[in-house]
């Protein structure tokens, strides 16, 4: 008798997973009914309980659950935090050119040392003129009255583009041949790294006026995005030269004998595969620069954080932390999500290449 | 009579111009010359004294006296005052460095920050005291009707301390709870855990309001100990230190003397005396000695009101607070606020 293959059906595969003995059974049912349950009152209270528009406050209370009245009351407050009233939609357009541009640069086409440069540039440019203002008859408006989510943004971005930059430059300096070029830079990048991040922005936010000269010193907003730029610098020339040094010493030699340049050599060969090995850890440094940019809030900045503090910080809605809280972090994780499933894209593609 | 005056405000710009020169490095020149005061805001806020409403406008005691300060200077504060947000720790080395011209951020006159940090105090302009929020139906008056009963606390602060040292001096015999965290003993004071709940004043407000029913918590008079809350500026420019503490008083006089920002234009047109007339720039005299406007107190009320109205609108009866103002009013009313002469 021929042994006939039994296909294994879904139920089946659940009975072996889930259901094999009495244990796994009881296992099952047990962390289901409780997954089932935080569920349930987690949908019963952000949607089914829920009061959502800012008229119906007087029903928010004990018995009913979230309380989105305060975000319909206040997201204004929370997106774009001091920004003059009628001059927030510059700030919307402003966050909507980054998150554009954002996206355009994760299209394989933008990809070259011209392109991608560009594109930054001009969405930085078209941010930076809508938010400050001062031309084509905007208002003038002050970093200082810069608030909520564009400030996050704005913030994040500037430290972006200055710091990947410098962290390839760091990167090929500690790899000099010179030995003291490449001594004092691990010093420098070692010194940076070994301090907090939290310490360097008040340092570069209280403490260098009282050194440098009165030009040099500039606004607050952007003392501090040098200062997290150099940290993020450091962190990232670091994971650049791991992805230089997981290259076989074949290629560079190869491309000496080949009687390429210097700048040959290292553009179009090294950094090119340098930077597909780095990458995985390259989005993770991205989304944690993300995150850390709430840290400002230390320094008295009014970043996406402190607006959302803000925003329950008044009589009126002082109950309501955690719908806040909530928004905000729901606000984190659509941008640290969509960063990470692209990275994960890139993952993917650049493993074709490989193949 | 023209040229008499014409000549009078000539002869107090060049006497202003005169003490400006002078004095050149005070802040407050620095202040008037680049024609907007940077006052001290908050990163967030802290519930009645800094605020942010839904359009984004700052709104507070602390703000207003930011306001109230900008008008004396500039004769409006629209446009001619920035808040600068800043968190806690950052106020001092901001106010040393220059990014903010003066501290108006509920601080505590402290021996330490008097002395070691080099600040000048100026004359406190509010008095956080430590009370005792009770449930109504204690019936209680004082802390001492809570005699064998309980009281909240968080662990940690000074007011725990407060709280020991008071029960014990008066012979009060309640039982003292302590929890870790803010929250915890709120939710645990709202949830009949103890009769009695000990914080700052202000705070205790904020919380009332919190509660299912306010109506149903008392906040006893007895103050059990007091933080005296100044405006902060520099130590070593005592014309900027003056600016603050004639403001404050002026805020006080015109309280004293019933001028509000309703019927200040009434007084200004028609002086009840010499000194108030002075006191609203009828007469030269009262700005010019602090190298300001002679009507800057005037330009203060009109925007703020007095002393008594910025503390109803932003923590007193005509706010969400209901904070009654106790010890904050002035001495006429059993509080222990007072305007200095003016002469």
């Amino acid at each position: 008798m021929a042994k006939t293959y039994h296909r294994p059906t879904l139920l089946d595969h659940v009975r072996t997973r889930y259901f094999a003995t009495r244990l796994d059974t009881a296992m099952s049912v047990l962390f289901g009914a409780i997954t089932l349950w935080i569920l349930w009152s987690l949908l019963n209270w952000a949607v089914l309980d829920a009061v959502f528009s800012a008229a119906d406050k007087e029903l928010c209370g004990h018995d009913a659950g979230a309380c989105w009245s305060v975000i319909d009351a206040r997201w204004r407050l929370i997106l774009f935090g001091l920004y003059p009233f009628e001059e927030q939609w510059r700030s919307a357009i402003a966050c909507a050119a980054i998150v554009l541009v954002t996206a355009l640069s994760c299209v394989p086409w933008f990809w070259n040392a011209r392109r991608l440069p560009v594109l930054w540039l001009t969405g930085f440019a078209v941010f930076y003129v809508l938010m400050a203002g001062g031309y084509f008859g905007l208002k003038e408006i002050p970093p200082q009255s810069w608030g909520g989510l564009s400030l996050t943004i704005f913030v994040f971005a500037a430290v972006a583009i200055i710091g990947m930059p410098l962290s390839i430059v760091f990167a090929l300096l500690r790899r000099s041949e010179l030995p003291w070029i490449a001594r004092t830079m691990g010093l420098v990048i070692d010194t940076i790294r070994s301090l907090p991040l939290l310490s360097i922005m008040f340092t570069f936010a209280i403490v260098l006026p009282f050194v440098l000269p009165g030009w040099l010193i500039g606004d607050k907003l952007y003392r501090v995005i040098v200062g997290y730029a150099l940290f993020f610098a450091c962190y990232q020339a670091e994971i650049i030269r791991g992805g230089i040094q997981a290259l076989p010493a074949g290629q560079e030699e190869a491309a000496k004998a080949l009687g390429m340049s210097y700048w040959h050599r290292i553009s179009y060969i090294v950094l090119p595969q340098a930077f597909r090995n780095a990458l995985p850890p390259t989005i993770n440094q991205f989304v944690i620069t993300f995150k850390e940019t709430s840290l400002v809030v230390i320094i008295g900045f009014f970043d996406v954080m402190a607006s959302g503090n803000a925003a329950f910080g008044t009589a009126e809605w002082s109950f309501a932390h955690i719908e806040v809280y909530s928004f905000v972090a729901l606000i984190f994780f659509v941008f640290v999500f969509a960063l990470s499933r692209y990275g994960a894209y890139l993952e993917r593609r650049l493993a074709v290449a490989s193949r | 009579m023209k040229p008499t005056i014409l000549s009078a405000v000539a002869g107090a710009a060049a006497l202003a111009a005169g003490t400006a020169f002078a004095a050149d490095d005070t802040r407050l020149n620095t202040v008037l010359e680049r024609g907007s005061l940077l006052c001290s805001g908050h990163n967030g806020s802290f519930l009645g004294f800094a605020e942010v409403d839904d359009q984004g406008n700052w709104k507070g005691v602390d703000i207003d006296l930011c306001k109230a300060l900008a008008a004396g200077l500039f004769g409006q504060s629209d446009g001619n005052l920035e808040i600068v947000p800043i968190s806690w720790a950052q106020r001092w080395p901001a106010l040393q460095s220059g990014d903010i011209d003066v501290v108006i951020k509920v601080s505590g006159w402290t021996q330490s920050r008097d002395t070691e940090l080099n600040l000048a105090y100026s004359r406190p302009y509010f008095i956080g005291a430590f009370q005792v929020m009770a449930h109504a139906e204690t019936e209680a008056e004082s802390v001492a009707d809570l005699d064998g009963g309980s009281i909240c606390v968080s662990a940690g602060t000074s007011t725990e301390r407060v709280l020991a040292s008071y029960l014990e001096s008066h012979n009060i015999d309640a039982e003292i709870i302590v929890f870790e965290k803010g929250d915890e003993v709120r939710t645990s004071y709202f949830g009949g855990r103890c009769d009695g709940l000990i914080e700052w004043a202000p705070s205790l407000a904020a919380a009332r309001v919190e509660a299912e029913d306010p109506s149903a918590h008392v906040i006893l008079p007895d103050v059990l100990e007091l933080e005296a809350e100044g405006i902060i500026v520099p130590e070593g420019d005592p014309d900027w230190l003056d600016v603050q503490n004639w403001m404050l008083n002026s805020l006080w006089y015109a309280e004293a003397q019933g001028i509000t920002s309703a019927n200040v234009d009434e007084f200004k047109a028609n002086p009840p005396s010499t000194t108030v007339g002075k006191f609203l720039g009828v007469t030269p005299g009262y700005g010019e000695r602090l190298g300001l406007k002679d009507d800057w107190a005037y330009n203060m009320i009109k925007e703020v009101g007095n002393f008594g109205e910025i503390y109803e609108r932003n923590i007193g009866s005509g706010s969400p607070y209901n904070l009654p103002r106790g010890i904050n009013a002035l001495y006429t009313e059993g509080g222990v606020f007072y305007p200095m002469i003016i002469d």
